[in-house]
């Protein structure tokens, strides 16, 4: 009895002692200890903008995949290739004045949001549709859309479809977590034709249990479908990707909210590229642009501007180096040239993806 | 005038062991719940820096994603997917645990069998799996067996036509009609089977003849679910395959199939050590009391060694049945729509890590609690009553 009593004292003291930090003010020294470890936390991470830590670090943490033929594949000697992975440089470029300054860090689909908030990677540029949802509860931010891209249905040569409305009761294998796996069950019921819809942790699995012939669609983002079946192990040619594009999915860079700044400069890097191509300044011309009498070329290229009242070079305030259009086309390329240089060897038209003046989607704010 | 005043009747504070331990203990009480609130208010913090909402509002939105074979759907709420999702677990984790503690048992009593063979067999088995990583073998079962060894749709196995084996599920026959109807006629065949037992060990006691209980009340159980078949009409329905799928029958997904079987074999190598040692635990002289009152081999181990030995074996089974319902969360790496899955799918799909996680946490925890609580009480009432 008299230890149950002790007990219970005990417990409501170290409540007591445990409200006390909890509800404490800076003016209680009491919980000095307490109130200061939560402000120390608090500001290491706020106020600064994550340009201002990029700059620090000179690295952009850029948030990628490792095997996606063609957006981002890590080679044997550890670097990455892909239309993704450029778009990482481009934005190293942009900021750091270097191209190799960007740090690729491999996440898979069901983590990389969480690896966005906590801040271990400083943007994501990993095929991520751009949504609502996203945007509202993932606490991301999505800026220019480097690739507009559909979700599709690829299927074995031999299958018998020919369309998706075709595959009735079919069993369509799709990445877990991901958009893709909720078009597929809409489109399924839309059309009515009860897929089992079945999510896989990986692509590698996914390609396993599509080579044993556990599924009988692929179904994902036409462009990824596209890179899969060039590196397929049976042949490109075993495979064919059904013509319906069913949903619409805009791909591009996301960074954490609430960081205005950082989100501006990288959109800005992606929108470079886009502007380059439309000036038709690529890698290897772009020392002859700078001495371009166009103004607009000019600025563009952070070239000094003489005019009757003297010189001068644009700085629009974004918090790039002026130059640093220059930077993202010398070291990577325009848009056009990334493209071409990744997507287009696995069969990738320029499509929706052609500049506006093509009539395409492709399409950058003017630089003034 | 006593000489004794001015001596202290206790020590000062400091130094007076029962205050020093309560202050001990509080002390470490104060750190152990500061760090706790610590962490949490920097997850709190931070968590409202992100602006990522917090609450379980997330579970109201439409879950946008679809499991095969039930009627779960896309605009079904995400609470309905973690509903579906715990009621998968359990399935595997109950069918699974049945299905461990009958293979053990029997592997277990291998292992102490007098035919070399049988014993040097059942030796190698456990021996082998007991010490392979789970996540592996169940790897190896989804990759090697399920997807490579299974054949494709198109040729798939059908053993006496009543099974269609493929690398999409296994269907087997089944009865028409709804799973609660089953249900019911099986509790109620249960309770009656129950009763007759009950019964015959009244009788047993007042007359003295044998009980037999498991005899009367496997045979009630029989016709009574029997009878219920034919009086509410219910038929039979073999699989088939039907254009790229299979219809009629029950079909069990592949994924269910291979982490089902991986659990009981990995499960049942841990049931079976638990076994024999439990076996060896009964003292010699009940099996020499046993064998001297001519009881065959068979009757004294049901009757004399194995309800001692489930006994000593009880508690550590009932770990086992526990640790398999745990390791039930690696379906996930192969796709088997059970709780961890349904976090990870849900989280992809916009709902907040830490509060669906959190969830599922509290999930398991609960299922886990409810299930060793059982255990403890069943534990209480075996146990030996010592003085």
């Amino acid at each position: 009895m008299k230890k149950t009593v002790g007990i219970l004292a005990a417990l409501a003291a170290a409540t007591l002692v445990v409200s006390g930090c909890a509800a404490s003010t800076d003016a209680e020294p009491a919980a000095e200890t307490a109130a200061e470890t939560t402000t120390e936390t608090t500001t290491t991470t706020s106020a600064e903008s994550v340009l201002a830590a990029v700059q620090e670090a000179g690295a952009v943490r850029c948030g990628t995949r490792d095997a996606l033929p063609g957006f981002a594949v890590l080679q044997e000697d550890g670097t990455h290739v892909g239309f993704d992975s450029d778009f990482c440089r481009v934005i190293a470029a942009a900021v750091l004045g270097d191209a190799d300054a960007a740090d690729m860090v491999d996440l898979e689909t069901s983590d990389r949001f969480t690896a966005l908030q906590s801040g271990s990677i400083d943007v994501l540029v990993r095929n991520t549709t751009w949504t609502a949802s996203r945007d509202g509860g993932e606490a991301s931010t999505f800026v220019q859309t480097n690739f507009y891209d559909g979700q599709g249905m690829m299927v074995e040569s031999g299958s018998g479809y020919d369309s998706i409305s075709d595959m009735n009761g079919a069993v369509v294998c799709v990445a877990k977590g991901t958009t893709t796996e909720g078009n597929a069950a809409l489109e399924s019921s839309r059309l009515d034709l009860g897929w089992e819809v079945r999510p896989f942790d990986d692509t590698d699995l996914l390609q396993e249990a599509f080579l044993a012939g556990q599924c009988d669609g692929w179904s994902s983002d036409v462009s990824q479908l596209t890179g899969f079946r060039s590196a397929y192990p049976d042949g490109a040619d075993s495979l064919e990707i059904l013509p319906e594009v069913f949903s619409k999915e805009p791909l591009g860079p996301a960074v954490l909210d609430g960081d205005t700044q950082w989100a501006q400069v990288v959109n800005w890097a992606i929108l470079a590229t886009i502007q380059a191509e439309e000036f038709g300044i690529t890698s290897a011309n772009v020392d002859s642009f700078l001495a371009s009498e166009d103004v607009t070329i000019q600025r563009f290229l952070g070239v000094e501007i003489t005019t009757d009242e003297g010189s001068a070079v644009l700085d629009p305030g974004l918090g790039l180096p002026t130059d640093f259009a220059y930077q993202v086309v010398k070291q990577v390329g325009n848009y056009g040239e990334i493209f071409e240089r990744h997507l287009t060897p696995l069969g990738l038209e320029r499509g929706v993806n052609a500049l506006w003046t093509d009539g395409g989607l492709m399409y950058a704010p003017p630089y003034r | 005038m006593s000489p004794l005043t001015g001596v202290p009747t206790r020590a000062p504070l400091w130094r007076d062991v029962r205050v020093l331990k309560w202050v001990f203990q509080l002390v470490v009480l104060a750190i152990f719940v500061s760090i706790i609130f610590w962490l949490y208010n920097n997850y709190q913090v931070n968590i409202q820096k992100s602006k990522i909402p917090t609450g379980l509002e997330f579970l109201d939105n439409p879950a946008n994603f679809t499991m095969p074979g039930n009627d779960f759907n896309q605009s079904s709420p995400v609470w309905s997917a973690f509903i579906q999702g715990f009621y998968n677990t359990l399935r595997v984790s109950i069918v699974g645990i049945l299905l461990s503690i009958f293979f053990g048992t029997l592997i277990g009593m291998a292992r102490l069998s007098k035919n070399f063979l049988v014993r040097t067999v059942a030796g190698a088995y456990v021996e082998v799996i007991r010490n392979l990583p789970l996540l592996v073998l169940l790897t190896f079962m989804n990759l090697a067996v399920v997807l490579q060894t299974f054949p494709r749709i198109e040729n798939a196995w059908k053993p006496l036509d009543l099974f269609v084996v493929s690398n999409r599920g296994i269907a087997i026959p089944w009865f028409e009609g709804s799973g609660t109807t089953l249900l019911t006629v099986l509790a109620a065949a249960l309770v009656i089977a129950g009763l007759v037992a009950w019964l015959r060990g009244k009788y047993s006691d007042r007359t003295g003849k044998p009980a037999r209980g498991l005899l009367y009340a496997t045979a009630v159980f029989v016709l009574v679910v029997l009878g219920s078949w034919f009086t509410l009409g219910y038929q039979w329905t073999l699989p088939f395959v039907e254009d790229r799928g299979t219809l009629g029958g029950l079909r069990l997904d592949p994924s269910f199939f291979a982490l089902l079987v991986t659990l009981v074999i990995y499960t049942s190598s841990h049931i079976a050590e638990i076994v024999r040692g439990s076996i060896l635990a009964v003292p010699r002289g009940q099996g020499e009391a046993a064998d001297a009152l001519a009881l065959s081999g068979p009757t004294k181990m049901r009757l004399v060694i194995l309800p001692q030995a489930f006994r000593v074996a009880l508690p550590a089974i009932g770990n086992q049945s526990l640790n398999l319902l745990k390791n039930s969360s690696l379906g996930a790496a192969i796709s088997y729509f059970e709780l961890t899955q349904i976090a990870q799918i849900t989280v992809g799909n916009g709902s907040p890590a830490v509060p669906a996680f959190t969830l599922t946490l509290l999930v398991y925890l609960s299922i886990s609690l409810t299930t060793s609580l059982v255990i403890n009480i069943f534990n209480r009432r075996l146990a030996l009553v010592e003085r």
